[in-house]
C-alpha cells in the first residue's frame, strides 16, 4: 500500500481536498502570519490563551465573504426563535453546518470576555461580547469579525433529542447495526457530531493485513491457501462483520457499487482474486472519506480494475491495425465518473431544443481517451514467484503484484494527440502527464457531483431522491464548504444528514429495498459474537438459488448487481414512474432463497468446511463441518414477554417500522410455537422451545417487507 | 394496435381474465396487480410453439465464431486480425476448420465458404443436417443505414451504440437501458389467453431480462433446479400450521407501500407457482444427456423439462430466456472464447436433441442474441465493442443448412471502397439486416400477425421490402 500512497501523493491534481486552493495560494506574507501565531502560541506556553489575546488585541476586520451563513437555514427547516444564541450555541451550530471547517467539537475556552473554541490547523471561532470572530486559514490568517451573535438566530434553535427509533433509522443508513449501545451514543451526540466522530475514527485493520494475520499468504504444502478461491471474499465479509470503523465500511460498500469490480473480470485470475480483491476493498475504505480525484486514480491503476477492464496490457497502436483497447476509456466515463447524459446539478438530464437528451461523449471521445490508458501492466518488476509445492506445480506470483498500482511502460504508451471532452492532450505528452490531465478532466466535469451523489443516496437512503436533495449532495461534492471539490466525506455527510434522509420528513415514496448483503451483515453484527464472527468463513453468498444472492465486489459485471435507473416492470413502483434498483435481483427464485437462507442462518448458524481443516497436518483430511451459531442471549432474556421481544427486534432491526399487521402475525406465531422433536434432525442446535421462539421472531422480522424496505 | 393499449381493457374482460387465472390460494395483494394480467389478443392456438432466446452476454466475437473458410477470405481475415504477428492471432488455423465446415443445402453462388469455430462440432452437424441456419451481420437499426449516413449522422441511429448495457436492452426491447417492455414479453402478452396457466407464458432461467417483460405478461423466473420452495412455509418448519399461516401472512400479505407491495407480489407468486411447477416437473424427465459443468446447458435442460410439462401447465405458446456470459474478450480471447463457444454448441445441440426426444423439434425454435459483435481489428489479444454480428437459429422448423442475409466484406479500411461501406471503423459491422427483421421473422412463426408487429417492434414500420424484408424466410410463416 505504500506504493499506492506515494503514487497518489505525487499525482494528485492541483485542486484536491488535501490541498485546498486558499492554502495553496499562500503568499509569503500569509505564511509568516500563520507562523507568527504559532510562534507566539509556543512562546507563551499556553497556546489557546495566547490565541485569545491575539484575537482581543487585533482590531477585527469585517469579513466580506464569511463561510458562516447568517440566518440561512442550511438543511434545517429553521423556525427563527427571535432569540440571540449564546456563544456555545453558536459554536455547536457552526460545527453542525460546517464540520469540514469546525470539526471535532472541542471544549469552549475563555479568556476575559472572549469565549472561543480551537479546531486545530490554526482555526478558531470566538465570541467577544456580541462579536463573532474567526481566525484560521479560512480568514487568510487574520482575525475577522464574522458578524454579531444576533445575525445567527438559527443557532438558537434547540435540537430536538432523537428518539430511539430515529436513532436506529439513522444508524441503519450510516452503518449496518443499531445496537442499544450505539443508539445511546448517537442520542447523546446528535447525528452530526456522532457522524463526525465515526468518520474520523481510526482506520481499522485492512483486509490484506487480516489475510496475512490468518496465514493466507503462505505458499506451502500445509495450507494450500493460495489455491483457494474465496479467501478474498472471507476477508471482505470479516471486515464488514467485524471492523470497528463501521461507517467507513458502509460507505466503502456503497462506493464498491459505483467503482464496480466484477467477478466476471477476475475469476480467470486466481492469483489476483484474493489479495487483489482485499486490497481493492482496502483502497475504497482508505479513500471513502478522502478525495474522489485520488480514488479515481487508485481505481484506474488498480490491478483488479486493470484486469477487469483491460488497462493491464493495453498497448498503443502499432500502425498495422492493432489499436488501443477502449474498454476502460468507455467505462470510466459511463460508470466511474460522468455517465451517459449531461446532467444539471440536481441530477436531471439536460436536453436540446427538441427535447433530446444531450450526451456527454461520443465514440470519438472513447477512441481518443483510450490512448491515455495505454502502456500499463502489472508491476512485477522486482518481484519473484514461488513454485507451488505438490501436484499443482506452478509458479505463483508474489502477492504484491495484485496490490501494487500498475506501472507505466512509456514505450508502449500512445503518444498521439488525445482529444476528448473538450480537452486536448498534445501529441508527445508522456503517459503520467496524460493520465493526470485525463483524470483531471473527468474529475472536473460538472456531471460527477450529481452522477455520483444520486447513486450514493440510492445506496444509503432512498431510491428516488428529490432533485433538490441530489442538488444539495452535488453541491457538497462540488464544494465542501471551504472551496474544495471532490471531498467524499463532505458528500457522504450531505447524503446522511439531509432532512430528506429522514422518513418522517420525506414523502410516501421514500425508502429503498435493503440489499441482501446489507441484511446479512446487519444480522451478523446484531446477533453474532465477535469471536464467532472473526472465524467466519463466509463464501458463495452470490448464489441466488441457495444463498442470499449477493457478495461484495462479486457483481456479475461492471454494471453492478443492478442499475440506478432500474424500473421493475408490472409493479406499482413502475406504474408510478419510480426506480427501485435493488428489485433487479428480486425474483421468484432469489426471494425464496433469501427466506430459506435466513431461516438456516438464524436457526442453524453457518456451516463451513474449508482447508483450514483440510491440510493442517500436511496431508488431506476429511473436512470438519463446523456449525457457527449466533448468540441470542439478549433476546432470550425477553422470550417470556413476546411484546417486549418484538419491540426490541423492531428497534434494532428496522428502527420501529414494523406495522401492526406484522407485529400481530409475529405474536400469533410466537403463541403457537410447539415443540417438535423431529426438528432436531434439521436444527440440532435448537434444543428448547424458548430458542425456537427467539429464532422465529428474528426470522419473521427479517423476512417481513417492513424490514426489507428500509425507510 | 389497440391490442397493446391498457385503455382497451374492458372491465368484463378483466373479470373474465381473473376467473381464468383462478385467483385462489395466495391472494395477490393489490388491485393493480390483477389489472396487470389484462386481456390481450388471443392466438387461439391449438398447437404448441416455443421460442427460446440464448443471450450471449458480453458481445460475442462473431468473426471468430462463423469463420470465413475459403482460402481467399481466410487470408483476408487473417491479414487484418493477425497483423504482423501471427503468434498473437486469436484465430484457429485454416486447417483446424475442416471438420466444422458448414455445407449449405444450396452451394453459394459467390463461392464463399464458412466454418464454425473448431469447438462447435454440435452446431456444425445441426447446420449440415438442415436443423440450423446462420444469420449474417444482424444488429439494431432504426432505419436502413449506410456508412455515409452513419458518418453524417443524417438519419436516426440506435442510441448508445457500443455500450454493453444499452445494447443488451436494445436487443431485448428495441430501447436502451430503462426499457420496461421487451419483444419476448410482448409476444407473451398475445399468448396469455392461449395458455391455461398464463403465468408460465414467459419464463427466464437466467434471471431478470427485459426481453420477457410484457405490458401484461410478467416473467416467471426459474432456477436450473426448478422452482425454489420456501421451506418454512411448505414443510411447516416451525411445527404448527398456525405458525405457518402467520409466516404466510408476513410473506405474502397486503401492504400500503408500493415497494412493499411489489415485493410481496414476487414472494406470493413464488409461493403460489412453486407447487404447480414442482409437481409438474416431477414427471417431466428428459433422457437426452446434457453436458455437465455448463451453465447454459443447465438452463436449457430446465427449459426442456418445462416444455415436457406443457400439458400439465396448460401451455400453448411460451417464450423462454437463457444466457451465457463472459464474451467480452478484450484480451485473452484465444485462451477463453473457445470454451464458451463449445459450451454454447454443446448446450444448444443437447437441447435440440431433447426436443426431438419429445417429438416437438419443429415446434421449438432457439436463437442466439448478443449485445453486439466486435471489431474486426484487434486490441492486444482480443477485440473491442462492435455493432452487427452473426447469429444462429436452431430447430426442426428452421429452413436449415442455409445462410441468411449478406456476409460482410472483410475490411477495416476507412475509404470509399465498396468493401469499406459495411463497417463504421475498425471493422465494427454496420448491420445489413436489422434486429427488427430478425425478430419479426421469429415472431411471425410464433403466430404474431403483421398488424401486431409494430406493438412488438417499434421500428418495424421502417423496414420491409427490397434489401430489408420483414420476413427473412428462415422459418415458415
Amino acid at each position: 500500500m505504500e506504493t499506492i500512497d506515494q503514487t497518489i501523493d505525487t499525482s494528485i491534481p492541483s485542486q484536491t481536498m488535501e490541498d485546498p486552493p486558499d492554502q495553496r495560494s499562500n503568499t509569503a506574507v500569509q505564511v509568516l502570519t500563520l507562523t507568527g501565531i504559532g510562534g507566539l502560541l509556543s512562546a507563551c506556553g499556553g497556546g489557546d490563551e495566547s490565541a485569545a489575546k491575539l484575537m482581543l488585541t487585533e482590531v477585527p476586520k469585517e469579513v466580506q465573504t464569511s463561510p458562516l451563513p447568517k440566518s440561512t437555514p442550511m438543511h434545517t427547516k429553521a423556525v427563527a426563535t427571535g432569540r440571540v444564541p449564546t456563544a456555545d450555541e453558536l459554536f455547536a451550530w457552526a460545527e453542525r453546518i460546517l464540520p469540514a471547517l469546525f470539526g471535532g467539537s472541542p471544549i469552549t475556552q475563555s479568556s476575559g470576555g472572549l469565549r472561543f473554541r480551537a479546531y486545530g490547523n490554526g482555526t478558531y471561532l470566538g465570541v467577544n461580547g456580541t462579536d463573532v470572530l474567526g481566525l484560521g486559514p479560512f480568514t487568510q490568517g487574520q482575525v475577522l469579525r464574522l458578524g454579531s451573535l444576533a445575525d445567527f438566530p438559527d443557532a438558537a434553535i434547540p435540537i430536538t433529542p432523537l428518539t430511539d427509533n430515529e436513532a436506529a433509522q439513522f444508524l441503519q443508513q450510516a452503518q449496518f447495526s443499531s445496537l442499544p449501545g450505539e443508539i445511546a451514543a448517537l442520542k447523546s451526540l446528535g447525528r452530526a457530531a456522532w457522524l463526525e466522530r465515526e468518520m474520523s475514527a481510526p482506520r481499522s485493520q485492512t483486509a490484506v493485513d487480516w489475510m496475512v494475520s490468518k496465514g493466507y499468504e503462505a505458499i506451502n504444502a500445509n495450507s494450500r491457501y493460495y489455491n483457494e478461491y474465496s479467501i478474498g471474499e472471507r476477508a471482505l465479509w470479516n471486515r464488514l462483520l467485524l471492523a470497528p470503523d463501521q461507517v467507513r465500511q458502509r460507505c466503502a460498500l456503497a462506493l464498491s457499487e459505483f467503482f464496480c469490480s466484477s467477478k466476471d473480470g477476475i475469476d480467470g485470475h486466481p492469483w489476483l482474486r484474493n489479495f487483489g480483491t482485499a486490497d481493492y476493498w482496502d483502497q475504497l475504505c482508505t479513500h471513502a472519506f478522502g478525495s474522489f480525484r485520488a480514488l479515481l486514480e487508485v481505481v484506474t491503476l488498480h490491478p483488479l480494475i486493470g484486469v477487469n477492464l483491460n488497462t493491464k496490457g493495453n498497448q498503443k497502436e502499432d500502425g498495422l491495425g492493432r489499436v488501443p483497447d477502449e474498454n476502460y476509456a468507455r467505462e470510466v466515463m459511463q460508470l466511474f465518473s460522468i455517465g451517459l447524459y449531461q446532467l444539471n446539478n440536481d441530477g436531471s438530464v439536460k436536453r436540446d431544443a427538441n427535447g433530446k437528451k444531450l450526451e456527454t461523449y461520443t465514440n470519438v471521445d472513447v477512441v481518443q481517451l483510450a490512448r491515455v490508458f495505454t502502456g500499463y501492466d502489472l508491476d512485477f518488476r522486482d518481484l519473484t514467484s514461488t513454485l507451488t509445492p505438490g501436484d499443482l506445480g506452478i509458479r505463483w506470483p508474489d502477492r504484491r503484484m495484485s496490490t501494487r498500482p500498475m506501472f507505466l511502460e512509456e514505450r508502449k504508451h500512445s503518444v498521439l494527440e488525445k482529444s476528448f471532452l473538450g480537452t486536448t492532450i498534445p501529441a508527445g505528452t508522456p503517459g503520467a502527464e496524460s493520465l493526470r490531465l485525463a483524470l483531471d478532466t473527468l474529475f472536473n466535469h460538472p456531471n460527477v457531483g450529481p452522477f455520483l451523489g444520486r447513486q450514493m443516496i440510492q445506496r444509503l437512503v432512498t431510491s428516488n431522491p428529490s432533485p433538490a436533495y441530489v442538488a444539495r449532495v452535488a453541491a457538497a461534492f462540488n464544494d465542501n464548504g471551504i472551496g474544495v471539490r471532490g471531498d467524499l466525506k463532505a458528500m457522504f455527510r450531505a447524503v446522511l444528514l439531509d432532512d430528506e434522509a429522514r422518513s418522517a420528513a420525506a414523502g410516501p415514496t421514500f425508502g429503498r429495498l435493503r440489499e441482501p448483503m446489507v441484511r446479512f451483515v446487519q444480522w451478523g453484527r446484531t446477533f453474532a459474537s465477535e469471536t464467532v464472527r472473526n472465524s467466519w468463513k463466509v463464501e458463495g453468498m452470490e448464489d441466488g438459488q441457495n444463498r442470499i444472492g449477493q457478495c461484495p465486489l462479486r457483481a456479475p459485471s461492471v454494471f453492478n448487481f443492478y442499475r440506478p435507473g432500474y424500473v421493475p416492470p408490472s409493479t406499482r413502483t413502475g406504474a408510478a414512474g419510480l426506480t427501485a434498483p435493488e428489485f433487479q435481483i428480486v425474483n421468484e427464485t432469489t426471494a425464496s432463497s433469501y427466506v430459506n437462507c435466513m431461516e438456516e442462518f438464524i436457526r442453524n448458524g453457518l456451516v463451513t468446511s474449508t482447508s483450514d481443516d483440510l491440510y493442517t497436518t500436511g496431508a488431506f483430511v476429511e473436512p470438519i463441518f463446523k456449525r457457527i451459531l449466533a448468540d441470542y442471549s439478549n433476546e432470550m432474556s425477553l422470550v417470556n414477554d413476546s411484546a417486549a421481544l418484538v419491540n426490541h427486534l423492531n428497534l434494532v432491526l428496522c428502527g420501529g417500522k414494523l406495522t401492526d399487521a406484522t407485529r400481530s402475525a409475529i405474536s400469533r406465531a410466537l403463541a403457537a410455537v410447539q415443540w417438535n422433536a423431529q426438528e432436531l434432525q434439521w436444527y440440532p442446535a435448537v434444543t428448547t422451545l424458548a430458542q425456537k421462539k427467539v429464532h422465529l421472531a428474528v426470522f419473521m422480522v427479517m423476512v417481513s417487507v417492513d424490514y426489507l424496505v428500509q425507510k | 394496435m389497440t391490442l397493446f393499449s391498457n385503455s382497451s381493457l374492458s372491465r368484463r374482460a378483466l373479470l373474465t381474465r381473473m376467473g381464468q387465472l383462478g385467483m385462489t390460494g395466495v391472494a395477490l395483494p393489490t388491485a393493480l396487480n390483477l389489472a396487470a394480467w389484462g386481456e390481450a389478443a388471443a392466438f387461439n392456438a391449438s398447437d404448441y410453439k416455443a421460442l427460446v432466446c440464448v443471450f450471449l452476454y458480453g458481445g460475442n466475437d462473431a468473426f471468430n465464431t462463423v469463420i470465413p473458410f475459403d482460402t481467399a477470405s481466410y487470408g483476408q481475415l487473417s491479414a487484418i486480425r493477425a497483423g504482423n504477428d501471427p503468434t498473437a492471432s486469436i484465430m484457429p488455423l485454416q486447417s483446424e476448420l475442416t471438420a466444422t465446415q458448414l455445407i449449405p443445402a444450396t452451394a453459394r453462388a459467390d463461392g464463399l465458404q464458412f466454418a464454425l469455430h473448431p469447438r462447435m462440432s454440435g452446431l456444425t452437424q445441426l447446420f449440415n443436417q438442415g436443423k440450423a441456419a446462420v444469420m449474417f451481420n444482424v444488429g439494431p437499426l432504426v432505419v436502413p443505414t449506410t456508412r455515409a449516413q452513419f458518418n453524417a449522422q443524417s438519419i436516426p441511429l440506435p442510441p448508445k451504440l457500443f455500450s454493453h448495457n444499452d445494447q443488451q436492452s436494445i436487443w431485448q426491447a428495441e430501447s436502451p437501458e430503462g426499457a420496461t417492455v421487451g419483444w419476448g414479453g410482448r409476444m407473451g402478452d398475445l399468448a396469455l389467453s392461449s395458455n391455461g396457466l398464463s403465468q408460465f407464458t414467459c419464463i427466464s432461467a437466467a434471471g431478470n431480462a427485459v426481453f420477457l417483460n410484457g405490458m401484461n405478461a410478467a416473467q416467471y423466473q426459474i432456477s436450473p433446479n426448478g422452482a425454489v420452495p420456501i421451506w418454512s412455509h411448505k414443510q411447516m418448519n416451525f411445527g404448527s400450521s398456525d405458525v405457518r399461516d402467520a409466516i404466510r401472512q408476513v410473506l405474502t400479505g397486503a401492504h400500503a407501500g408500493s415497494m412493499e407491495s411489489d415485493y410481496l407480489n414476487v414472494v406470493a407468486r413464488s409461493v403460489e407457482y412453486e407447487g404447480t411447477i414442482t409437481s409438474a416437473l416431477e414427471t417431466a424427465s428428459i433422457t437426452t444427456p446434457f453436458p455437465g459443468s455448463n451453465r447454459l446447458a443447465d438452463q436449457l435442460k430446465i427449459v426442456a423439462r418445462l416444455i415436457k410439462a406443457r400439458g400439465t401447465l396448460g401451455a400453448k405458446r411460451q417464450v423462454f430466456f437463457t444466457s451465457l456470459g463472459g464474451f467480452d474478450f478484450h484480451d485473452n480471447q484465444k485462451a477463453r472464447q473457445p470454451a464458451l463457444l463449445q459450451q454454447l454448441s454443446e448446450a444448444v445441440t443437447a437441447f435440440y436433441q431433447a426436443t426431438v426426444e419429445m417429438g416437438i423439434a419443429d415446434k421449438v425454435t432457439t436463437f442466439t442474441a448478443s449485445e453486439f459483435g466486435r471489431t474486426l481489428t484487434l486490441n492486444y489479444g482480443g477485440s473491442d465493442h462492435g455493432w452487427g454480428g452473426h447469429h444462429f437459429m436452431v430447430g426442426g422448423a428452421i429452413r436449415g443448412a442455409s445462410f441468411v442475409g449478406t456476409p460482410p466484406p472483410l475490411s477495416a479500411g476507412d475509404t470509399s471502397d465498396p468493401n469499406d461501406q459495411w463497417h463504421v471503423g475498425r471493422g465494427r459491422l454496420l448491420p445489413s439486416t436489422s434486429l427488427t427483421q430478425f425478430a419479426a421473422t421469429l415472431a411471425t412463426w410464433f403466430g404474431v400477425s403483421a398488424s401486431e408487429l409494430p406493438g412488438l417492434l417499434p421500428n418495424s414500420g421502417n423496414f420491409g421490402g427490397g434489401a430489408y424484408p420483414m420476413n427473412l424466410g428462415f422459418l415458415p410463416s
